[in-house]
């Protein structure tokens, strides 16, 4: 049987009738058509459905629709401006961190989340950040240096 | 991957929830993190036909201090909010260190205490720190209340002494007394998103910083179908003295009572000579906390 | 190298904007109104009769539309070489491993198309199966393929040089064995594909594949339509690294089902779905025996290959070919002799993965140098600089070295990692190791026989407004060819990046045979480079009679045009695009003409403006058998050094640092080169220490997930420091050649040798998991 739900999806509030064993995952990319985020296993393993719940980074193919009643969600289509991309954004751009770009948004929120908490990371604490999102094409090198070069950009940015 | 239909329930207080579990008994699940429940749901390893969500219930996720001697840890704390709380991780570095290894981030900002001690897989990272802390798990039902010691909570693999209509409240842990040290060390291939090959928890406490050791703990996990204390370990060590060769001794005798199995992710043979390498270094960490134990 | 305008730059890529903000469409990002769901019936028995098949509960489900067996697809042969298919597109008299397809399903959506195939039901014959591929090979095993006794798929012996003389004349000879195991690429992005048939009865296959020009041509094979009738279009591909590399049984399966339906169908692997299908890297086990002099210097190679392709062929034939060919290089050999074996088994099949065939022969042989070289007491960097090739050699198995920067490579990584400081003398459990790779730059025959060109390309330039437009049937995968191919066109054309539109993977556009066997740079590079210059001559043309100066006299530069060098006289154009283009408030000025106003008089004069391209490597290699096999246009080369930190008490290694220097001829796009690097370089820490597809003793895969089949993470992969090195490749586009699979050959052999620096424990066998390691280090107490 549907339950309602209401929920804030990348500032916008969403209302829906939605079956219990829908994932989150599942209802951004079918019924929000939100296909930003992605679907690499289903199992938890890879990150590469991230997306932030109530300010955490968490695995979307492991929450249901139901459960996200109530609360604000943000995918990797909620990041970009007015058509400006976020510093993260422009950094994994700018560095070459982005190659098949698969695991690219789930990077990006785990990065977005990273930097809100804790906005000087050293190069292990971004590695750390990012230790759930797998990645096959690039080594992760460019990604961690994307984040640090965005880090610096947002703290600039802060600054003036 | 897709879910298997069921029917939902999200109760809004505690009663509520007992009442449901009361009612549906071994056809419900429990959902609070659903890092388990679902990945087992979607391997068709669990169907249940009803899923009792606890995100309405209130104060499920609480840590709450008690008078200064103890804490209760609400079952619905996430392994995030163990990892990163200053309390846990100064008086309770087993479980604070090993909630800070388990999985990965995204997972341990869903997967929560009760869940794993509930769910209990060998391999599980949390019930040896609670076994070493001598944690008391509260059980509650529609009919009333029960307080289970966690070394005494699991039976073998997915298996404990909760029934289908009993909830894991709260878990209780007692602080330590001065110079106690504790540590959490896992065996895994790679550095994170890793279920252990073996895992240790200690908690030791010496008389003074100097002095012996009067109480020590050590639990293993990964090395039989339930995480073990290793009494006859620890035994070994209480009154001692605390040296290397008495750790290198302790991991000898925590072999002795493991039943480690083979499996693809390795074998009985290495299991073993790894419960002996990674209890000497578990202690040997726990005595260097417990040597620098501040007030 | 700065006479490029665009080339050699850290241009961002044309497509990360798009997949930096979660637009770019992937397959299962794809949706039509009326889609069904497709779903596959896999078999549970790695060998089994099909006695019946029994779809009638299945059909009568609610929101099932078609059901599909091999009764429906027919019983057309296919595979990767045509000397060799032996797959049809659902089992029909048996199943050959679990996950062996039998039948498919669509329905309105995934649950019920999921409901369906577990109401299919199969009656069937359990056979006795075999797992190992010595097994297999011997008297009285279940034979799989019937056309193939002793289970012997492919069978290859090669001789080059006086290999017995050669060995007759060393002062040493050594011999090794070494064996990996079966792998899975762990793209992130599982397989997916939407297949829909216009009401023309034209077929368009939307799929995530690295090959759009084979996958269309296996396509229309199988499904028996005519090739002009079938299209396959490439979105955007979250990685392939090879098992992408050929036409899949979901790509046949939805269209056969959307043909019956009369609806677009879509069909997505789950993750162990994609670990069922594998056409991943094999398993080799590899026995070799190298002679040489006692100063070092190489003489003759015995090289022996037993591959374990599971049962069907894939690439495999060309995987066991490479086994021995890609060991010609880097080294001088006086005589090389290689016999290789590929053996049927009931498990997934085999096929090509990053490196192909080369990758775990050359880690065998790189860790059988570092063991000549100690036996020697010589240096194993000095040990190899002593015998590698250089520009124009040729191989004892008659490769040409065009270019060759092995030297460059190895002194840069020598010198990087501070070898000569640290070598022997890191204390007990920290080590260092180095190694040398070699790959083509594309392979020097397509896998079917064939005269076409490898790459066609079509460059349009806009009526309005100097855009030039690359259609190519090349398929960007996330490894960048798209940018290469704009850098490409925008310095040919002298224009700047941000006007060059590539449209790609798509084959109503052009033949490209796609991303394998690191061809696109070369290729696809070529054809792009002579369709610009087909389009700028023409536009040269036109100035040239309508200014009256020379045509040669005329170059461009950055968007605008030099008459001898210099601005020139071109004051009526430029009226003549203002007049044009009344009321417009972005009218062309400065002293140059503008590329944009060039073009728009060439489109006047001539009409639309289009430039082809093509490109079919020269005839290569020698003549004996398999020579195709290894021959490429050009070369890659690189080589690696490793430090890691061994805990000797629980055998864990960690790789703390690697140095990669790899010779492309000429980096395009250096960010994009150094990615390529990395990522290789992970994919290979993760061979080493961590990847294996575990069987059961029923050949059922033990840990088909993410979770279980370990790929590195960000905490497990180390820094690496790149040099790129550009030795200026002759038969490259503007001297380029390739870096996208030759950057992984030496890292399993680097961590390797790095590991017994560290250890004193030659690891032989993959993974070097911390109980190998653990149990190795144990048993020499």
């Amino acid at each position: 049987m549907k339950s309602l739900i209401q929920l804030t999806v990348n500032g916008r509030l969403v209302e829906a009738a939605v079956e219990p064993n829908r994932t989150l995952l599942q209802f951004l990319r079918e019924d929000l058509e939100l296909t930003g985020s992605k679907h690499g296993c289903g199992l938890g393993d890879c990150g590469a459905c991230t997306v932030i719940l109530d300010g955490k980074p968490v695995n979307s193919c492991l929450v249901l629709a139901v459960q996200a009643n109530g609360r604000e969600v943000l995918t990797i289509e909620g990041l970009a401006e007015n058509g400006k991309l976020h510093p993260i954004q422009q950094a994994f751009v700018d560095k070459g961190a982005i190659q098949c770009g698969f695991c690219s948004p789930g990077m990006i929120l785990s990065a977005k989340a990273l930097l809100d908490a804790n906005p000087r990371p050293t190069e292990q604490e971004i590695r750390l950040a990012i230790s759930g999102n797998l990645c096959r094409c690039t080594g992760y090198q460019k990604i961690v240096e994307a984040i640090g070069e965005a880090a610096k950009t947002i703290q600039g940015m802060e600054v003036s | 991957m897709l879910l298997p239909r069921f029917e939902y329930h999200e109760p809004s207080t505690l009663e509520e929830a007992l009442h449901l579990m009361s009612e549906l008994g071994g056809n419900a699940r429990v959902l609070a993190g659903g890092t388990d429940l679902l990945v087992r749901m979607k391997l068709k390893i669990d169907k249940p036909t009803h899923v009792i969500s606890l995100a309405r219930v209130p104060g499920m996720d609480e840590i709450i201090p008690r008078n200064g001697h103890a804490v209760s840890i609400g079952s619905a704390v996430t392994a995030a909010t163990l990892a990163g709380h200053e309390l846990m991780r100064d008086r309770f570095a087993p479980l604070a260190l090993a909630a800070s290894r388990l999985g990965a981030p995204m997972i341990r900002n869903l997967a929560t205490i009760g869940g794993n001690l509930v769910n209990a897989r060998p391999a599980a990272d949390l019930p040896p720190p609670c076994m070493v802390l001598n944690a008391e798990l509260k059980l509650k039902s529609a009919a009333g209340e029960r307080q289970v010691s966690v070394n005494e909570f699991f039976l073998g693999p997915g298996e404990t002494v909760i029934e289908p209509h009993e909830l894991l409240l709260s878990v209780h842990v007692e602080t330590p007394p001065p110079w106690s040290g504790g540590s959490y060390i896992k065996l895994g291939a790679r550095k994170t998103l890793e279920i252990s090959m073996v895992n240790v928890a200690t908690l030791l406490t010496l008389e003074s910083p100097d002095g012996p050791i009067v109480d020590v703990r050590i639990a293993l996990g990964a090395v039989a179908p339930t995480p073990v204390r290793a009494y006859g370990a620890e035994q070994l060590l209480i009154g001692e003295q605390p040296s290397e060769e008495l750790f290198q001794r302790a991991g000898e005798v925590g072999v002795g009572l493991c039943s480690p199995i083979t499996d693809h992710r390795g074998t009985m043979e290495y299991r073993c000579m790894m419960i002996e390498v990674l209890t000497k270094r578990a202690l040997r960490s726990a005595l260097e906390q417990a040597r620098s134990w501040k007030p | 190298m700065t006479q490029f305008q665009v080339l050699n730059t850290r241009a961002p890529r044309l497509d990360a904007p798009a997949k930096a903000t979660g637009q770019a469409k992937y397959a299962d990002d794809l949706a039509m109104p009326g889609m069904l769901w497709g779903a596959i019936l896999h078999s549970p028995y790695a060998h089994a009769k099909i006695l019946h098949i029994d779809t009638s509960k299945a059909l009568k489900l609610p929101g099932v539309k078609a059901v599909v067996t091999a009764k429906e697809a027919g019983l057309v042969k296919y595979g990767v070489s045509p000397a060799r298919y032996d797959e049809t597109l659902f089992a029909y008299e048996k199943v050959r491993y679990v996950g062996d397809e039998i039948a498919a399903v669509a329905a309105v959506d995934q649950a019920t198309a999921q409901e369906a195939v577990d109401l299919i039901k199969v009656d069937y014959e359990e056979l006795p199966a075999v797992f190992d591929m010595f097994e297999a090979m011997k008297e009285g095993a279940p034979q799989i393929h019937d056309e193939f006794p002793g289970n012997l798929n492919a069978e290859v012996h090669q001789e080059f040089g006086d290999v017995d003389a050669a060995m007759a004349g060393a002062d040493l000879v050594i011999s090794h064995t070494f064996l990996n195991k079966r792998q899975d690429a762990a793209f992130i992005e599982p397989h997916a594909c939407m297949a829909v048939f216009d009401s023309d009865g034209r077929l368009t296959v939307h799929s995530s594949t690295q090959v759009p020009h084979y996958a269309q041509r296996t396509i229309a094979m199988v499904l028996q339509m005519p090739i002009g009738k079938v299209r396959v279009v490439k979105p955007y591909v979250g990685g392939g690294f090879g098992p992408k590399a050929e036409a899949t049984p979901l790509e046949m399966s939805a269209a056969l089902l959307s043909r019956l339906s009369g609806k677009p169908v879509k069909m997505t692997y789950t993750r162990e779905e994609v670990f069922l299908h594998s056409r991943a890297r094999h398993q080799f086990y590899a026995e070799m025996s190298l002679g040489v002099k006692k100063d070092g210097t190489m003489l003759g190679l015995k090289n022996k290959a037993v591959l374990d392709g599971g049962a069907y062929t894939s690439f495999g034939i060309a995987t066991v070919y490479y086994s021995g060919s890609l060991l010609g290089g880097p080294y001088k050999l006086q005589g090389m002799k290689y016999d290789g074996y590929r053996v049927y088994t009931n498990k997934p099949a085999c096929g090509a993965q990053r490196g192909h065939g080369g990758v775990v022969h050359r880690a065998a042989f790189e860790q059988l140098l570092d063991m000549t070289a100690e036996k020697l007491g010589m240096d194993p960097i000095e040990m190899r600089l002593k015998n590698i090739m250089k520009r124009g050699d040729t191989t004892v198995n008659e490769l040409d070295m065009s270019s060759l920067g092995m030297e460059e490579c190895i002194q840069a990584v020598r010198e990087a990692s501070k070898w000569d400081e640290k070598k022997g003398r890191l204390p007990k459990g920290k080590g260092i190791g180095a190694a040398c790779g070699f790959f083509v730059s594309g392979a020097g025959y397509p896998i079917y026989r064939s005269d076409t060109y490898h790459s066609t390309v079509v460059i349009k330039v806009s009526e309005d407004g100097g855009i030039a437009t690359v259609l190519t049937g090349s398929a960007e995968i996330g490894q960048g060819s798209d940018t290469m191919v704009a850098m490409f066109a925008a310095e040919t054309l002298g224009i700047t990046l941000d006007n060059v539109r590539v449209v790609s993977g798509d084959t109503d556009l052009s033949v490209d045979l796609g991303a394998y066997s690191s061809r696109q740079t070369l290729m696809t590079g070529h054809a792009t480079k002579e369709a610009a210059e087909q389009v700028r001559e023409q536009i040269a043309q036109v100035l040239a009679e309508d200014l009256g100066c020379e045509a040669s006299s005329i170059t461009f530069r950055d968007g605008i045009v030099l008459f001898d060098g210099g601005p020139g006289n071109f004051e009526k154009i430029r009226t003549m695009y203002i007049k044009e283009h009344r009321g417009w408030t972005d009218p062309p000025h400065g002293e140059y003409l503008t590329f944009r106003e060039a073009a728009r008089l060439a489109y006047l004069k001539k009409g639309t403006l289009v430039g082809t391209g093509k490109y079919k490597p020269p005839k290569l290699g020698g003549s004996y058998k398999g020579a195709a096999v290894g021959t490429s246009p050009a070369y890659g080369c690189s080589a690696q050094v490793a430090e890691v930190s061994v805990d000797m008490e629980t055998g864990e290694v960690t790789v703390d640092r690697m140095y990669d220097a790899h010779d492309c001829g000429l980096a395009v796009n250096r960010t994009q080169v150094e990615g390529q690097m990395q990522g290789s370089l992970s994919m290979g820490l993760g061979e080493t220490l961590f990847e294996e597809v575990k069987f059961d003793s029923r050949g059922r895969i033990l840990n088909a997930s993410l979770g279980e089949y370990r790929i590195p993470t960000a905490l497990d992969m180390p820094n690496v420091d790149t040099v790129i090195v550009e030795s200026n490749e002759p038969k490259g586009p503007y001297g380029a050649k390739e870096v996208g699979e030759g950057a992984i050959m030496p890292t399993i052999p680097a961590i390797l040798n790095a590991i017994y620096d560290a250890t004193g424990i030659r690891v032989n066998e993959l993974p070097s998991s911390s109980e190998r390691l653990y149990m190795k280090l144990k048993s020499k107490e």
